[in-house]
């Protein structure tokens, strides 16, 4: 589980491991489904020894992880705010980028409209610079294949991007 | 004709100018906003692209500048000219010696050759016969089909067709060229031809005013309009380098 | 289930009707002309014989009329020649009637003059040929009685005063005769004088007499050693009448006959009775069928117009499962309601025309009632409607089942042919004749068939002219003046057919134009983005019917030339003159130009954008 997510779960409020694991299924939906309990466990206890999230026993109750109050450092702070700005590309996925966006909104870190703005942005002038250099290849070259595809998903991410554009304004305008 | 100047004093005049226009269809419950209330300005040798979803009325609002269908309200520019009042007979001069259009279905005639399709604009304008066609062929070559001059639209791929219909609206040289989802029925090698020629009269100068769902064109314009429900809702600059490189983008561990 | 798929298509073919109002009533206009032309004429055909018979009824016509010469010279008792009495009494004649006295005059009356054929009678009635009244009174001294068509050429009426042979006399009656054929057609079986004689000195062309009747003493009176008594009539009854023309031939030429003795059965006065209404016949039928082929030619532009939108409407209609059967019936339930709606119409028109046409010859008794629409003519009206109805559907139907369902959804009913001379030549000319060249080149059998229906128009048109040209001639007037009620017959038909051959080219004008509009709203709207003003577009497209309509003009000259020849009697080639022709053909130009830019005017209305989107759909 990438380290930034489970950061950014925790930038509202600090929250129990049991919270923790059932906002990701909410967000993740069926792509959760293949993950355990287990990965955030882990993935908390490295984000710990990293002095990016403190954690906490809740008084008078036996000693399990899912028990435990997870809370954000400083350190943690900063680092869910650089994340949040950051718009490099590929990255592992689109669940990251997702869950991005509601972290984002649910901890007011950021608008989301702006993230995907910003990110879309950024896909532009990769994609504008692809098709430079494509333009630039003699026809039928092999590296105009691969930049062929390199178009072909960056023209997909765009419209999914659009998509979120569409869905996350509709969240807000019902807000 | 009306010769109202623009607001602004000529030299540093924008090609293309529009101001509140809106375009209404249907009245009370029909009422539909297909355009409502767009500001546009474009200098000259400037590619803009508009985009959005279906619907947004970006069609609509290039039928506008055009002069191929009349705004509800608002004022169109073109070199300073007030161009909405006009009367049909000036509409057409319009579209033949200022304006060049570009349809998404291409619109070529299916029993002319490709050389008598681009040379038709020409001949409606009164050209001499011999100099419309000098000129059409010249075009032809200039968007790289001199050896299909002879062929009729159904020879050619979708992308040469289009091209055609490129060469066809350059015939009268005109101030600002309008694409109307030029590549939406190509594949994508046309696409990328279309892509290509754009690109070269970008670098001859001349004014472009694309309307688009391809991510693609949109990247490479100089000007990125958004458009929802009838009203641009965002203008981007695609300034700037990229954070990533094509090596991550290709999958390559940076 | 029989039931649901009919009224699926009832549904279909109203909504359909409902949705292309302006081509559904030129369809129902074209229909209707041509059923209306062909129920004239069938009206018309059987007329002629039957007001004859009702003279012959009303006045107890003979079976045969005898004309005996007189006989002069010393030594000759005046008289009936012994003949006469024979012929009374020859086997086979059951009753007789005379012999009365026959002597020529001239008969003056309001200015005119015209030479007249008196016959002597008795004031009692005889027990055949006699007169029937329709004004005033029978014989009386000083009286005369005469010939209606006659009298209304002289323009007399009961009470005027004329002369004959000098001598003054009083209209007392009008009369109609079955003895002896009406005005003018008086010589066509009349002996003796009938070549054209001197009555009285006086040249009178054969067509300028007319019968009357006086009394006897009157008649004899007339007579002058000039122009003495010239024949004796006697009408004969027959037990036979069928043996009319046998005993006529038998007769003739019998001794004391001096070879002058003529004889006419019944058959041949009706055959002459008939002549005034043969005349219109005679122009009657060329016309009508001008103007049936008129009507199917609009029909066929209308039909050929609307392929495309059948062909995509099939294509539509297949794809949501329908068969061809469904798809023909829904076309054969539209054209058969618009097609039985025509013939109805046509129906009622022609039987309200009939009459206008065919009151006939004023000497015969036939009242100017509606000739009868009999059911055989009403059931072979309807069965033309249906069949242009169901000819009209078969070859869309025949299209509709061979086009795979794909392509008909295209819409790719027949795209247009390309004509690489004419798309050359049409690059020279202006704007609007480069346009209505190229769109002529698209669709050359519709512009083959606007050529076809400008020359009807125009032969029809030459064909009146040389009518006139030869009525100024006065070929057919009288030298004296009297009106000709032929030339009066035929004046009328022709002006009639004139405006029916103008109404039915307006309306194929207006046709050819509107599919046209339908076929080209494409390319015309195409044209305009790219610089065309919506004046140039709808000169264009007038232009293209104006094109082919020159050659078809210029061929409607020979034509029309043609068919006044072989219409007319005499068979003559009459060419009218030259700037007749040259406005003949200018005026139906410049008609089929403006007919034409009225649609074309109003397919312009719509902004281009709204049709190039329209037609990316």
């Amino acid at each position: 589980m990438q380290q930034e997510v489970v950061l950014a779960m925790l930038a509202k409020e600090p929250s129990h491991g049991y919270e923790l694991r059932a906002r990701l299924q909410q967000a993740l939906g069926p792509a959760g489904d293949a993950m355990n309990a287990g990965q955030i466990y882990v993935t908390l206890g490295r984000l710990e020894k990293a002095g990016l999230v403190t954690c906490e026993q809740a008084a008078g109750l036996p000693d399990r992880p899912d028990r435990k109050v997870y809370a954000l450092t400083a350190d943690g702070q900063q680092r869910v705010t650089e994340w949040v700005t950051d718009t490099s590309w590929p990255g592992p996925g689109l669940a990251e980028f997702h869950l991005k966006l509601i972290a984002a909104a649910a901890a007011r870190l950021a608008d989301p409209l702006a993230i995907i703005d910003a990110q879309r942005r950024e896909l532009l002038r990769s994609l504008r610079d692809t098709q430079r250099a494509a333009m630039a290849e003699p026809p039928g070259s092999d590296a105009a294949l691969l930049l062929e595809g390199i178009v072909l998903r960056l023209q997909a991410d765009l419209r999914w991007l659009e998509a979120c554009e569409r869905k996350w304004t509709g969240r807000k305008d019902r807000s | 004709m009306n010769e109202t100047a623009g607001p602004e004093a000529a030299g540093g005049t924008p090609v293309l100018r529009a101001r509140g226009l809106h375009k209404h269809y249907g009245k009370d419950a029909g009422l539909v906003r297909a355009v409502d209330g767009v500001d546009l300005d474009v200098d000259a040798g400037e590619t803009v692209a508009v985009t959005g979803p279906s619907g947004c009325g970006k069609s609509t609002l290039l039928h506008l500048l055009g002069g191929l269908d009349r705004a509800s309200a608002g004022e169109i520019w073109l070199a300073g000219r007030r161009v909405d009042q006009l009367g049909e007979r000036a509409l057409a001069r319009l579209r033949r010696e200022a304006v060049g259009f570009v349809f998404q279905a291409f619109h070529l005639m299916d029993e002319l050759t490709a050389v008598e399709n681009v040379e038709l604009p020409g001949l409606l304008a009164g050209q001499s016969p011999r100099a419309a066609r000098r000129r059409a062929a010249g075009l032809l070559e200039r968007v790289g089909l001199a050896d299909r001059a002879g062929f009729l639209p159904s020879a050619l791929s979708g992308g040469q067709r289009q091209r055609v219909a490129i060469a066809r609206a350059l015939v009268a040289d005109p101030l600002v060229v309008l694409a109307d989802e030029p590549t939406g029925n190509l594949d994508s090698e046309a696409t990328l031809d279309v892509l290509r020629l754009f690109d070269s009269l970008h670098a001859a100068g001349q004014t472009l005013v694309i309307v688009t769902h391809d991510s693609r064109i949109a990247a490479t314009a100089d000007r990125l309009i958004s458009m929802r429900d009838g009203e641009f809702v965002d203008q981007t600059r695609l300034t700037g380098g990229t954070t990533g490189s094509l090596g991550t983008l290709a999958g390559l561990e940076g | 289930m029989v039931m649901g798929k009919l009224v699926l298509i009832s549904r279909l073919a109203g909504r359909d009707i409902r949705r292309h109002p302006a081509q559904a009533v030129l369809l129902l206009l074209a229909i209707t002309a041509a059923t209306a032309v062909l129920s004239l004429g069938l009206v018309l055909h059987g007329v002629t014989s039957q007001p004859y018979q009702q003279t012959r009824a009303a006045t107890n016509g003979p079976d045969v009329v005898a004309y005996l010469p007189a006989l002069h010279g010393p030594g000759v008792r005046p008289g009936p020649p012994a003949a006469a009495a024979a012929l009374a009494r020859a086997p086979g004649v059951t009753g007789h009637g005379g012999p009365y006295p026959d002597v020529w005059t001239i008969i003056r009356a309001r200015g005119l003059s015209a030479g007249a054929e008196a016959e002597g009678r008795t004031q009692a009635s005889s027990p055949i040929d006699q007169p029937k009244l329709t004004a005033g009174g029978w014989v009386r001294p000083g009286h005369v009685v005469i010939e209606r068509t006659f009298a209304d050429a002289l323009g007399v009426g009961v009470g005027d005063r004329v002369t004959l042979g000098g001598q003054a006399f009083t209209v007392g009656g009008i009369a109609v005769t079955a003895a002896v054929p009406p005005y003018p057609n008086l010589c066509q079986v009349t002996g003796g004088g009938c070549v054209g004689g001197a009555p009285g000195g006086e040249q009178v062309p054969p067509r300028d007499l007319g019968m009357i009747w006086v009394t006897e003493p009157d008649a004899l009176r007339l007579a002058t050693p000039a122009a003495p008594v010239s024949t004796y009539v006697l009408d004969l009854r027959l037990g036979d009448p069928a043996q009319a023309e046998a005993f006529a031939a038998g007769h003739s030429g019998g001794p004391g006959s001096a070879g002058l003795s003529n004889m006419v059965g019944w058959p041949d006065l009706a055959a002459a009775d008939g002549l005034l209404v043969q005349d219109e016949q005679q122009v009657l039928s060329p016309g009508a069928l001008l103007a049936a082929l008129l009507a199917v030619a609009s029909v066929a532009v209308l039909a050929g117009g609307r392929m495309a939108e059948h062909t995509r409407r099939t294509g539509l209609l297949k794809a949501a499962g329908g068969g061809p059967g469904l798809v023909a019936g829904v076309l054969l339930a539209e054209n058969l309601v618009l097609a039985l709606a025509a013939a109805a119409a046509g129906l009622l028109a022609g039987w309200l025309a009939a009459p206008l046409i065919t009151s006939p010859g004023a000497a015969l008794v036939g009242t100017p009632g509606a000739p009868s629409l009999t059911v055989p003519i009403a059931a072979e009206v309807v069965a033309v409607a249906v069949a242009v109805a169901l000819a009209a559907t078969l070859v869309p139907a025949i299209r509709a089942a061979r086009t795979s369902t794909v392509s008909a959804l295209a819409g790719v009913a027949r795209p247009p042919r390309r004509r690489a001379a004419l798309i050359a030549i049409s690059r020279r000319l202006p704007v609007p004749l480069l346009l209505g060249l190229r769109l002529v080149a698209r669709r050359p059998r519709r512009a083959i068939l606007g050529a076809a229906s400008i020359m009807i128009t125009t032969a029809g048109v030459v064909a009146v002219l040389a009518f006139h040209v030869t009525a100024d001639r006065g070929d057919q007037a009288t030298a004296s003046g009297l009106s000709d009620p032929v030339v009066i017959r035929d004046e009328q038909m022709l002006l009639v057919l004139t405006v029916v051959l103008l109404a039915l080219t307006a309306l194929n004008a207006v046709c050819a134009a509107w599919t046209t509009v339908l076929d080209t709203r494409a390319a015309s709207a195409l044209a305009r983005a790219l610089g065309a003003t919506p004046r140039q577009v709808g000169a264009g497209i007038a232009a293209a019917q104006v094109i082919p309509a020159v050659p078809g003009a210029l061929l409607g000259i020979p034509l029309g030339i043609e068919l006044f020849a072989a219409a007319s009697r005499a068979g003559r080639v009459v060419v009218p003159p030259a700037w007749w022709l040259a406005a003949a053909v200018l005026g139906v130009l410049i008609a089929a130009a403006a007919l034409a830019s009225i649609p074309a005017w109003a397919g312009t209305r719509r902004p281009a954008a709204e049709i190039l989107q329209a037609e990316m759909v």
